[in-house]
């Protein structure tokens, strides 16, 4: 069958601008300009060596804020929307419904609807321009998000676990994190690693919310070094290769789970 | 069991606990934001021009008249088609292509995956590196003989085309695997009865294989028309909302291009407010009709 062949070359074309980018790391600077197609021969670390030793720490302090921010976020946003969650399946009141699709709704607004009221918002608590602020507008923007994978969950954990434990004299709280929550693992992994992607790979929110001058998360550290930088290509590539490896490298350790949450609802219907 | 009930799981105080949290910072970053939205879209608000004086519904009227909000509608909404039809219809064909066992295929299918996990920044520097006037792409048509390989992020007639297809080459690897899943769920039993009834390749397809996909294209297109209406990092990298007067600007680049850069916070509001109706009314509706469609299954 031809069907090796051409899975093959459908995945060569798709894949040239990858390789771009690849090459383009280990090139030396000028080489870039002159014939950016060509492989890296011989290969040199000057890129990602340059990158890591800028005089201004640019890749460093921008590391630093996106593994500040990306963590912060997602472990405030799994332990509020697990919770969350467990009271929007649990809580059979009326109005539990009504605040579902509240939430739910929130999962399809633009973040350019809501962005310029934030900036008062935040400057209005001096959150405008730090890392807290990024934080928290983050695990408001994200809730709904945690709340629809979790509460779809904690539907299928029977209710009776629940009761049994309440019974032998445990809190609400106490069964919620020793008996529901380590049940919960795959919902908790898909929350972590989507939420964590997204956040890590964000643009338009830091760069408003942190503002022009204050801070710099990795993503809007590429944008301004391409503006600063046009003609060092070399620091370009190799700051963007830097800023994906540790999303790369997540992926890939996770990435059975990774594929599972992406299609959890495709194939449950 | 309706007895025990109540003193096991009491209501009382479950919701201070492990509701309020939550909901409060959803209440102060996403509805209070959009009340405060639509309290400025009546006003002229703009913080360098005070003062701020209560203008009802001038804001939107003026909208209806505005070239360049109506451009940019009709940017979105080109940009937006083509992101919701382009992916879908090729990651259906990967998929088809890659439903098979083995080494190479898992090989295949991360890398139609990787652009997923790429912030849309880095996706945007490749490639306007790579469709640059005198980047790869175009030496390449110069070697091939092209004497004038087309501006596809100069020309203004070209670039919203070239933005749509990054967005879409970044989208496909999302419908791929969403599309694989979905294949994973096609009974092998029925593809050979269907064989055996002496249906060939497409009717199997056509009567099998597509009506089981309904809750994989459900998915796919909600998740491509959102991310398509909110496309503002490609056009803010790329091309900045250029070439020329607006070629690629998007309502939700206008949307920060006017209440940032022009601070002109009223009107600006007022275009976030008509995205967000736009946004709820075109999901909603598509939604409804596909899902309709898989309980018609």
């Amino acid at each position: 069958m031809t069907r090796p062949a051409v899975a093959l070359l459908v995945s060569a074309v798709f894949f040239v601008p990858l390789y771009l980018v690849l090459a383009n790391v280990f090139k030396q600077g000028d080489l870039i300009a002159k014939d950016p197609a060509a492989l890296p021969l011989p290969p040199t670390l000057a890129n990602v060596h340059a990158v890591l030793t800028r005089p201004d720490g640019l890749f460093w302090v921008s590391l630093t804020n996106s593994v500040v921010v990306t963590l912060s976020s997602i472990l405030v946003l799994t332990v509020l929307s697990a919770m969350l969650g467990h009271y929007l399946a649990r809580s059979g009141k009326r109005w539990t419904k009504v605040l579902t699709l509240v939430l739910l709704a929130g999962l399809m607004i633009p973040p350019q609807v809501i962005l310029i009221p934030i900036t008062d918002v935040l400057r209005v608590t001096h959150l405008m321009a730090t890392l807290p602020g990024l934080i928290l507008f983050n695990v408001g923007y994200y809730v709904p998000f945690g709340v629809f994978v979790f509460s779809g969950f904690i539907r299928g954990v029977p209710v009776e676990l629940e009761e049994a434990a309440r019974l032998d004299g445990a809190s609400r709280l106490q069964v919620f994190w020793r008996v529901v929550f380590p049940l919960l693992r795959p919902a908790t992994a898909s929350v972590l690693i989507f939420l964590g992607v997204w956040i890590w790979n964000d643009f338009i929110d830091p760069l408003i919310i942190l503002g022009p001058s204050q801070g710099t998360t990795i993503t809007t550290g590429i944008y301004r070094s391409i503006g600063q930088y046009q003609a060092d290509l070399g620091s370009v590539f190799a700051l963007m290769f830097l800023a994906t490896l540790p999303v790369l490298i997540f992926y890939l350790a996770l990435q059975k789970q990774f594929v599972k949450g992406l299609t959890g609802g495709a194939t449950k219907g | 069991m309706a007895v025990t009930r109540k003193p096991v799981l009491p209501r009382v105080g479950h919701f201070a606990s492990f509701g309020a949290p939550g909901v409060l910072v959803y209440l102060c970053f996403v509805l209070a934001p959009i009340l405060i939205s639509f309290g400025y879209s009546l006003t002229n608000y703009n913080p360098f021009d005070p003062p701020v004086r209560f203008t009802g519904l001038a804001n939107y009227r003026l909208l209806f008249s505005d070239e360049q909000f109506l451009t940019a509608l009709r940017i979105t909404t080109i940009l937006t088609l083509i992101v919701v039809i382009v992916p879908n219809v090729l990651g259906l064909g990967v998929a088809l292509l890659l439903d098979r066992k083995g080494w190479l295929y898992n090989a295949l299918r991360s890398v139609f995956f990787t652009p997923v996990i790429l912030s849309s920044v880095v996706v945007s520097i490749i490639w306007s590196r790579l469709l640059d006037d005198e980047g790869p792409l175009n030496t390449l048509l110069r070697a091939l003989g092209v004497e004038h390989p087309p501006g596809w992020l100069s020309d203004p007639d070209l670039a919203l085309y070239s933005v749509a297809s990054i967005v879409c080459w970044q989208l496909l690897g999302f419908c791929v695997v969403v599309y694989l899943a979905g294949l994973q769920g096609v009974p092998a039993e029925l593809l050979e009865a269907a064989e055996i009834d002496g249906a060939g390749p497409l009717r199997r397809f056509r009567a099998v294989t597509w009506p089981l996909l309904a809750p994989s294209l459900t998915i796919t297109t909600v998740v491509l028309l959102i991310s398509a209406f909110k496309t503002y990092d490609y056009v803010k990298v790329i091309t900045n909302g250029g070439p020329g007067s607006g070629a690629t600007a998007t309502i939700a680049f206008d949307v920060l291009q006017t209440g940032f850069d022009a601070n002109h916070v009223g009107y600006a509001s007022a275009m976030a407010v008509l995205m967000l109706v736009i946004v709820a009314v075109v999901t909603s509706v598509v939604l409804n009709f596909l899902r309709r469609r898989e309980v018609d299954l």
